[in-house]
């Protein structure tokens, strides 16, 4: 062996050793991986069009300079269009005075829900306008109105007004809450016109005028979805849009690492040979595990790290209490169960034992893996159980632990814990809360989620977990419904923290008690108009249950396979599910249609005085949970996958057998069992764009619709934030990457 | 000038320009309506605008001895007038099909004179409610295969309303249906306060009201067609009536609803889809019509009824616009030019057949 030292070995030899110094290296690190983008403002520079026009492949990135000069030949007409647009806004604004001498006159009808089997249900208290326009151009408001419980409406008006020679079209438009922002304090709705009908005004001759059933794609509910989906058409804009801020933040910090997957994809295109992972990786920005790693050689596939990491880094895990040992703690990472799987991915079930070291950070004692570990076991029940001693068993073992906590963080507790749960709450919320105050608590939360979920339909269920994970889409939709089963808002609570080092359960706790405090206020404040409008809660509570998907494992479709191990698994999960999601199995909980539902009623009658002494409390939880999911819940992993699943070696979203005999339990130097060169490229483009794309935070209040009260109360507690490792500046207001 | 000033007479310029323009606009669409009728339908097909098929009977009325309804010299007590009067089902020519059956009532023994006629629908409202709705109604208006209503009654749910109480599939006689001229008239009685009134004719003998459909839906109501299985012939309501008044007369009960003018009368008194209270505006008797003989197809279809003629002092009521709900009346009024054009005609062509006892159902015209 050589006597010259290799730049590594100098690194480890020179790295420091004390507690002090390795937490002074991970918080310079943490600063240092925070990821600012400098993106020029050139003329020719790459441009992207919009956030559905995101794909795992090549996102459709503008780059030829003629195109970039037909772009903004086009953005150029678009903005001499709006100018118009806007002047003739200004010349002829819609006022709000209603031309009405003596009502006479109604246009009536019914507003419910397409279907696309039959009709669907009445959509109550839309707000209704009927108007004309004369020839001149000037807008002359007849009537409004809103629609019954029914969905009936009865818009009154008078015919001479509206029969007048000098108007010339007469339209009803149906408008509905799109956006809301607080103004001194108060939410004010903001409402879109949904659709405009132009009626033939030698139709209108007095008395009722018949528009009979109107169906409108309104927040629809995607049939044969897995979970609770909002139908988003083929453009992917309904049936909300993304602000243009959203849309500026992402076009302006995707765009650099668009280019580098390109780049990539087309290297691997003309000479897979030129890339390797190091290179992928060095292209890519530096994040915290190769961050310490520079520094700190060899720390993060320590135990030490292991262990913090499985408690406060991204995984957050679940830790059960053992029951003989006092101060040891297992965490579950599910594999592969019965899910449809490929046999290119392994995804054994994995099982940790920790033992609480004083400092109260956790430190891996063993771990135990069950099922296929490389291409040519066939027992799906074998167990092998590594401890320290076993090195270098013990490293590789690490790796497949993170590896399988990392996919079931992203697809369980991110994608179906976070993103899939708030947007039932969402759907269910803009179908329903209209008049409601409720509709202000949770609106500014839930907007946009349909639509990123729409988009990880197409690019990360149905794109890259598919095909860098061991589960195919249809397992992956099969395990997220499953996941949703446990998902409830009654009897949740945050983690329970076991120890002064679990700052993570702790912090979870501190936003618990805030959204807590926030919520009781607004609900108090606006008791009255909550209870006046009572039946749109119960509609919301309606929609809620009969929607949701039933507790885990309990339907008939969702059953496991038939056979002692399998029930014994789905016994084991279900246990651990219940307190990893904090779901209370014994809890009463409404069936539908012969399904027992994951999610509890919130109310069960239309009118607040028939409501039960359970009701009002109720409505708060479910609300402080949905935007506890929404907020907190889902910035949590998004904050941490750039610094978790942010170093290809280090963690992914699975293994590949390979083609050697040890398959999985091999060293990271082994590229055959690593993510393949696209997948590497994408798996660091993916959690680049999740992690560090972000807009809308509570604190920031970008767009203004964030209750003032609610960041008031979560400035009040920057301190203790701070000293849990939180910024609650990077606490998003709504879950929309 | 104050700014109220400018108001007050810009609001005085506009109501005047309104009132000419929606008076002139009124009186152009009646008047070509009329032409139309005349040139496209009176006297080319040789019909009514609606009610071709029906059967004319004669007798006379007694006002009655005690009125109850404010004084009037035309309906002085005990007067007694000769009588004509037309029931007809509209449009199609089948009585068995689901119909709206009318009684036109003429104080006279002649086929067109006469000091006062009143034309009469079954059911208490309308179909239409004014000279622009009924316009929209004929335009919607088909024949074919029996359905006739439908693509008014799917935008006017008011419409349909009208055309369900209206409605009459199986009545066992023309006698004991119940008929409404919804739209009110004047009033001007003894003494000489301003009134407006209603019509209406029962059966004396209070013979309940055959032929009414119970909750028919949208659909049922459109579908005018006659019965899978139908037994009844395309003329039984006529030959029933004809029977009837061989064998036994007919009588039935004219009478009158009043309502006191006011200076800020609301419209909607002079909505035919709105009924009176029967509490404030009851009922009263206004005379006794006796029928005792069934006039021949032809005087039938000669004898022919028009609201202009009534004494001036129970006329129709002027309408200001297309909208007014008393322009219907005045469509009504102005309309003469197409019965002349219909008299015409029969001197011309001939006089129509009778409607034959044939296998040709749901049709509005003749058919072989």
């Amino acid at each position: 062996m050589s006597k010259t030292k290799t730049s590594a070995e100098a690194a480890i030899s020179s790295a420091p050793t004390d507690e002090a110094s390795i937490r002074e290296i991970i918080d310079k690190c943490k600063r240092e991986t925070r990821i600012e983008y400098h993106y020029g403002d050139g003329f020719f520079k790459p441009r992207m069009r919009g956030i559905n026009h995101l794909e795992l492949g090549r996102s459709k990135i503008i780059s030829s300079p003629i195109t970039i000069l037909i772009e903004w030949l086009y953005v150029q007409w678009k903005r001499v269009r709006d100018f118009f647009g806007d002047l003739g806004k200004r010349l002829f604004p819609r006022e709000g005075r209603v031309w009405c001498d003596r009502v006479d006159s109604h246009l009536a009808g019914q507003t419910i829900f397409a279907g696309d089997r039959g009709d669907g249900a009445p959509i109550h208290h839309l707000h209704l306008e009927f108007w004309g326009r004369t020839w001149l151009g000037h807008w002359r408001k007849f009537g409004e109105t809103k629609t019954d419980k029914e969905g009936y409406f009865r818009l009154p008006f008078d015919l001479r007004q509206a029969r007048r020679l000098w108007v010339r079209r007469v339209y009803f438009e149906i408008q509905t809450t799109t956006r809301v922002y607080f103004h001194e304090g108060k939410p004010r709705f903001h409402f879109d016109v949904w659709r405009r009908v132009e009626l033939p005004k030698g139709d209108l001759i007095g008395m009722d005028y018949n528009l009979r059933t109107i169906r409108l794609d309104f927040w629809r509910y995607r049939e044969g979805a897995y979970t609770p989906r909002a139908k988003v058409n083929a453009s992917g804009d309904e049936p909300e849009h993304y602000s243009q801020g959203r849309i500026d933040a992402l076009m302006e910090q995707v765009i650099p690492i668009e280019l580098t997957k390109i780049k990539h994809l087309d290297q691997i295109e003309l000479d897979p040979g030129s890339l390797t992972i190091p290179e992928i990786q060095a292209d890519y920005p530096m994040n915290l595990t190769t961050c310490i790693e520079k520094h700190l050689p060899g720390y993060t596939r320590g135990d030490e790290w292991f262990g913090e990491r499985m408690m406060n880094g991204m995984n957050r895990g679940t830790f059960q209490p053992d029951a003989k040992k006092k101060g040891h703690y297992w965490i579950h990472y599910f594999g592969r169960c019965w899910y449809e799987s490929n046999d290119v991915y392994a995804l054994p079930d994995v099982d940790i034992l920790f033992k609480l070291k004083k400092n109260g950070l956790p430190e891996p004692v063993e771990i135990h893996l069950t099922g296929k570990l490389n291409s040519h076991e066939h027992d799906p029940w074998k167990k092998r159980v590594y401890t320290p001693k076993d090195e270098p068993d013990w490293t590789y073992a690490k790796r497949v632990a993170r590896v399988n906590g990392a996919f079931n963080t992203e697809v369980e507790e991110h994608f179906a814990g976070t993103h899939l749960n708030s947007e039932q709450f969402a759907v269910a919320c803009y179908r329903n809360l209209k008049l409601n105050p409720v509709a202000a608590l949770l609106m500014p939360h839930l907007k946009e989620v349909s639509l990123i979920d729409h988009a990880a339909d197409k690019t990360l269920i149905g794109g890259y977990i598919a095909a860098a994970t061991a589960l195919t889409k249809e397992g992956l939709e099969q395990r997220t419904r499953d996941i949703m089963g446990m998902q409830d808002w009654k009897g949740w609570k945050p983690m329970t923290p076991i120890s002064k080092a679990h700052s993570c359960a702790k912090a979870e706790a501190l936003f618990w008690d805030v959204v807590g405090g926030y919520v009781d206020r607004f609900v108090e404040d606006w008791k009255d108009e909550i209870q006046k409008h009572w039946f749109e809660i119960y509609c919301f509570s309606e929609d809620l249950v009969n929607h949701a998907v039933p507790v885990a494992f309990t339907a008939p479709q969702d059953a496991p396979p038939k056979g002692a191990k399998w029930k014994a698994l789905a016994d084991r999960r279900f246990e651990y599910y219940c307190q990893q999601y904090s779901f209370d199995p014994t809890l009463e909980r409404p069936v539908v249609n012969g399904e027992r539902k994951a999610i509890s009623r919130i109310t069960a009658a239309k009118s607040f005085h028939e409501a039960g002494k359970e009701d009002w409390q109720n409505l708060k939880d479910a609300c402080r949970y949905a935007i506890m999911m929404a907020t907190y819940m889902h910035t949590w992993i998004n904050e941490h996958q750039y610094d978790d699943l942010g170093e290809i070696l280090y963690s992914c979203g699975g293994l590949r057998y390979g083609e050697k005999p040890e398959g999985i339990m091999a060293p990271e130097s082994d590229y055959g069992i690593a993510p393949d060169l696209e997948r590497s490229t994408q798996m660091l483009w993916f959690t680049n764009l999740l992690s560090r794309t972000e807009y809308g935070f509570i604190t920031r209040n970008e767009e203004g619709d964030v209750n003032p009260h609610f960041a008031e109360l979560l400035e009040a507690k920057r301190e203790e934030f701070k000293s849990l490792g939180v910024d609650i500046d990077a606490i998003e207001s709504r879950t929309n990457i | 000038m104050s700014s109220a000033t400018h108001i007050t007479l810009s609001q005085i310029e506009r109501y005047w320009i309104h009132r000419f323009g929606d008076k002139l606009l009124l009186w152009v669409y009646a008047k070509l309506f009329a032409v139309m009728l005349a040139l496209f339908l009176c006297f080319p097909k040789q019909q009514r605008m609606s009610h071709n098929n029906g059967i004319g009977a004669a007798g006379k009325l007694r006002i009655v001895d005690h009125p109850e309804f404010p004084a009037h010299p035309f309906f002085a007590p005990g007067r007694e007038f000769p009588v004509r009067i037309r029931h007809a089902s509209a449009t199609f020519l089948d009585d068995a099909m689901n119909c709206i059956r009318s009684m036109s009532i003429k104080l006279s023994d002649h086929h067109f004179k006469s000091p006062f006629d009143i034309e009469m629908n079954s059911g208490e409202v309308s179909l239409f409610w004014s000279a622009a709705s009924f316009l929209k109604f004929a335009r919607l208006r088909g024949e074919k295969y029996g359905i006739e209503y439908r693509d008014y009654n799917r935008k006017y749910p008011n419409g349909l309303a009208g055309s369900m109480a209206a409605g009459r599939r199986h009545a066992t006689s023309f006698h004991n249906l119940h008929y409404y001229c919804k739209t009110p008239f004047l009033y001007m009685g003894s003494d000489n306060i301003k009134r407006y009134a209603k019509y209406r004719v029962i059966p004396a003998d209070n013979e309940p009201e055959s032929g009414k459909e119970e909750n028919p839906s949208e659909w049922d109501q459109c579908n005018q067609r006659i019965l899978p299985h139908e037994t009844r012939g395309r003329n039984y309501l006529k030959y029933e009536y004809e029977d009837r008044i061989r064998r036994e007369g007919a009588r039935y009960r004219l009478q009158i609803q009043t309502h006191p003018a006011s200076d800020n009368e609301d419209p909607e008194v002079f909505n035919n889809m709105i009924v009176w209270d029967e509490d404030a505006h009851p009922w009263q008797d206004l005379g006794i019509i006796t029928i005792d003989r069934t006039l021949d197809w032809k005087e039938s279809t000669l004898t022919t009824f028009s609201v202009n003629n009534m004494p001036k002092t129970l006329g129709v009521l002027p309408a200001k616009s297309i909208f007014d709900y008393n322009s219907l009346n005045y469509l009504r009024a102005h309309s003469e030019l197409a019965r002349k054009a219909r008299m015409l005609s029969y001197k011309v062509y001939g006089m129509v057949p009778p409607i034959p006892d044939n296998d040709n159902r749901n049709v509005s015209d003749w058919g072989v």
